[in-house]
């Protein structure tokens, strides 16, 4: 396909998912929790967290390895029960709508919940059916996305012989076929290359601009900080900081904030205290 | 820094493989692989010791007697057991790969004596070692003389015989890690394993005949290996030398044969052969949404949930080729039972079994075989399984989805069995022919709200192409066995009332009645699974995305 087409067949894609992002007047909070815990026998994976993000919002989700990011989207997007509180998604409450709720998320999980065995446009179509689309929607929309993910030049290859990236690409497509109100996406980014990646990012930024919230979590703080206007950290299953870049600069910093970067953020909150930190000392013999 | 040389080398590879056994065996679930470990430990030291004394009896007798040329049997037997055994043992799945040593600095030279080196610590090589052993022995208690010439020859024998292991273990590993390739192996092995049933009856029936055919071709193996280490033996018993080298020479030829293809096939791993199947980029084939004629959806009756989970199935099935394969073995079964109980000339009992009872016992084993993989239905999701959760959906689709598929396959195997029987066999009188559907139809719809209960409750991830370390959840097979004597026994006693009250139409009504009531029970079953589902579904993923 020509360059001018491929850009051609990028913005109908980038207008079609926009369109469905615009449909009903969103409420002004698209997911709001309340003393969400859950527990793994001994174990409080996530303890009474509260987060709060407003409809629109691309809202990143920080934290050290395990301090609760996968637990807390596994049970916002109904992939484990919350073993106390609540959670309200587009005004519904989750345990009480479950599929109402569903219908106007998407999801890429952890290990991104592909059935391998399936061709990329068979699992697409798989997908549109299950979110409720007709055939020729699914079919059309399956079309555009692979197009726009660079996957359509591989129409017979099961999933199972896909790269980790084209996976994750796939993964991202199926998300957003029906359209959702809401995106939650687990380390998006992670094995996509830099030209999809720039895509990616556009599609996502254009897509809060018409409504549609975007609740992401990625180690990479750079592309938080590129991407998100609000940020939740969690650490050790609590939360311990929530709110817009700025808010977080001014109470770490101070007035000086303006110039503080995420990561000095992360790492002031999170507790990078002297006795934590790996002693470069004593790897002398590998310097 | 100082290098490691070969030796050091292969004893560090030796412990590795160790501590990656004693490791595995450290997992909790892995306790009970122990047990087992050390139930097969002990039987296998008694099958090698027992040959053992078996092959040493055998080689004294051959020289004994002066029939040297004898012991190419026992050369035979042990060729045979280290070629095949590994490629049952070791064809299928995941292993230590071998090849990951290549990280490490090693030299061509080394990765090759290496690679030797772990071919013979392969259980089928440390008992063919421990019986030629024997026969060493053996042969030298009867004739001391040829102690070095054996000596010689048990060398290359077993060079030949690592070495022929190793290739194949190499071409296997190339054939098999593609996928496609693996599964329709796979497939075949278990198709192949299951012919070899017929070889039985087909020697009963064609043997006198194709006896001059063999006898006609044995000279010819006189040129293998085996043969070649055993007429060695016999010549060097008779005082021949020139027999002596000409089989020698010969045996040697083949291992440098042999030898420089593995080197060819090393060679070609040290340089850095890519064996993953991840094709590169291929060029873009353009297809245009608006020439794409739209389908016509065979599946309109039914919801769009169940419809797009009956296509994923069926797809499911047909890309899974060991599960597509084994599709031919009800069909073989009726023809091997057919020809071993029943038709005009069983070849096991004298007196044909008639097709009253014939026919429905042969329907309630294919249903056993065909129903065992309900109870685990959602092995073969994967990671997938998270997208049945994240869907606006209620499971009960899913359930009826899967259902559909494997009920249409049965009907589509039982039919094609049933024509086969009538073929072989003949029909029975049309009430037992009733009866038997009917009951077919409450075995298969009881069943089936059992399994879905046992699919949510016991999950065990299973991989497609896989036979090694592929194991069902033993709850799941517990409840598949009570599942299916309970309806079998119900169907043993509604058929055996049938008879003593002397009312041939009793069974098929009364099968009719309880099919209807599986059928109620059934539906009403759904809103209950799909509640568990939803309690379970933490269980679920977590044992299917491992």
């Amino acid at each position: 396909m020509c360059p001018q087409k491929r850009r051609r067949t990028r913005v109908r894609v980038l207008l079609l998912i926009f369109e469905l992002g615009q449909g009903d007047t969103m409420p002004e909070i698209a997911i709001q929790t309340h003393k969400l815990t859950r527990t793994f026998g001994n174990l409080t994976a996530v303890e009474a967290i509260d987060l709060q993000v407003a409809a629109g919002q691309f809202f990143g989700f920080l934290g050290p390895n395990g301090a609760g990011k996968s637990t807390t989207i596994k049970m916002l997007t109904g992939l484990l029960a919350p073993s106390a509180g609540s959670m309200q998604l587009l005004g519904l409450d989750f345990a009480a709508n479950p599929v109402e709720v569903k219908r106007q998320i998407g999801v890429v999980p952890e290990g991104m919940g592909l059935f391998e065995r399936l061709t990329g446009t068979e699992y697409l179509h798989f997908v549109g059916r299950m979110y409720g689309l007709d055939r020729p929607t699914t079919q059309r929309r399956s079309e555009e996305l692979l197009e726009f993910m660079q996957l359509a030049d591989r129409p017979k290859t099961m999933i199972a012989d896909y790269s980790h990236g084209m996976q994750k690409k796939l993964a991202l497509a199926a998300a957003v076929i029906h359209g959702p109100r809401i995106l939650f996406l687990d380390e998006p980014f992670e094995g996509v290359d830099a030209l999809a990646a720039g895509a990616l990012k556009a599609l996502l930024g254009r897509m809060t601009e018409r409504g549609t919230t975007i609740f992401l979590t990625s180690h990479v703080l750079e592309i938080v900080e590129r991407l998100c206007s609000h940020v939740a950290i969690i650490h050790k299953g609590r939360l311990v900081a929530q709110g817009s870049l700025d808010e977080l600069r001014a109470g770490v910093s101070g007035s000086e904030g303006s110039q503080t970067t995420l990561e000095q953020i992360f790492l002031s909150i999170v507790g990078q205290e002297g006795a934590e930190r790996p002693q470069l000392e004593e790897l002398s013999w590998l310097m | 820094m100082r290098f490691t040389g070969i030796g050091e080398q292969i004893r560090l590879v030796a412990g590795l493989r160790w501590r990656i056994l004693r490791n595995s065996l450290r997992k909790k679930n892995n306790r009970l692989d122990l047990i087992g470990l050390i139930f097969t430990g002990v039987f296998s030291g008694m099958f090698v010791l027992g040959l053992c004394f078996a092959f040493y009896m055998g080689a004294y007798f051959f020289l004994s007697k002066g029939r040297g040329s004898g012991i190419a049997l026992l050369f035979w037997a042990i060729f045979l057991f280290w070629q095949v055994i590994p490629v049952f043992v070791a064809g299928f799945g995941a292993n230590f790969e071998f090849r990951t040593l290549l990280r490490f600095p090693l030299s061509l030279g080394a990765f090759y004596v290496i690679g030797l080196a772990y071919g013979l610590a392969d259980f089928p090589a440390i008992a063919s070692l421990c019986w030629l052993l024997s026969i060493t022995i053996g042969a030298t208690v009867a004739a001391p003389g040829v102690l070095p010439a054996m000596l010689l020859i048990v060398t290359v024998f077993v060079l030949f015989n690592v070495t022929l292991e190793r290739l194949i273990s190499s071409w296997l590993e190339k054939l098999l890690s593609r996928r496609r390739t693996r599964e329709i192996f796979l497939g075949l092995f278990v198709l192949s394993m299951i012919s070899l049933n017929f070889v039985t009856p087909l020697l009963q029936r064609h043997g006198a005949e194709a006896r001059p055919v063999f006898l006609h071709l044995f000279p010819y193996f006189a040129w293998f290996p085996p043969s070649l280490a055993g007429r060695a033996i016999a010549a060097v018993s008779q005082l021949q030398p020139a027999g002596f080298l000409l089989a020698m020479g010969s045996l040697s030829l083949y291992v440098l044969l042999l030898s420089a293809l593995l080197w060819r096939r090393y060679a070609a791993q040290y340089h850095g052969e890519e064996l993953s199947e991840t094709a590169a980029p291929a060029r873009a084939v353009v297809r245009m949404a608006s020439r794409e004629e739209e389908p016509t959806d065979g599946l309109r009756v039914l919801s769009p949930h169940v419809a797009a989970v009956v296509r994923k199935e069926f797809r499911y099935l047909t890309r899974n080729s060991f599960a597509f394969l084994a599709l031919l073995v009800p069909p073989l079964l009726v023809l091997l039972f057919t020809s071993q109980f029943a038709g005009r000339h069983p070849t096991v009992s004298g007196k044909a079994i008639s097709a009253e009872m014939f026919f429905p016992g042969m329907m309630a084993y294919l249903i056993l075989i065909l129903m065992a993989p309900a109870y685990n239905s959602f092995a073969y999701e994967g990671r997938g399984i998270q997208t049945y959760f994240t869907a606006p959906l209620l499971f009960r689709d899913i359930f009826l989805g899967k259902n559909l598929i494997l009920v249409s396959v049965l009907t589509l195997e039982i039919a094609f069995s049933m024509a086969m029987l009538a073929w072989r066999v003949g029909l029975p009188s049309p009430p037992r022919l009733l009866a038997t559907l009917a009951a077919i139809v409450f075995t298969i719809v009881g069943q089936l709200t059992v399994s879905n209960w046992s699919s949510l409750s016991f999950p065990r991830k299973l991989e497609f192409g896989q036979m090694r370390g592929q194991r069902q959840s033993g709850m799941a097979v517990l409840v598949a066995f009570g599942s299916q004597i309970l309806t079998g026994g119900i169907s043993a006693v509604i058929l055996l009332a049938g008879r003593w009250v002397g009312n041939p139409w009793l069974p098929a009504e009364a099968f009719a009645f309880l099919a209807a009531a599986a059928l109620g029970g059934y539906v009403a079953s759904l809103d209950v699974l799909t509640q568990l589902a939803e309690k379970k579904k933490e269980v679920l993923i977590e044992a299917l995305c491992r």
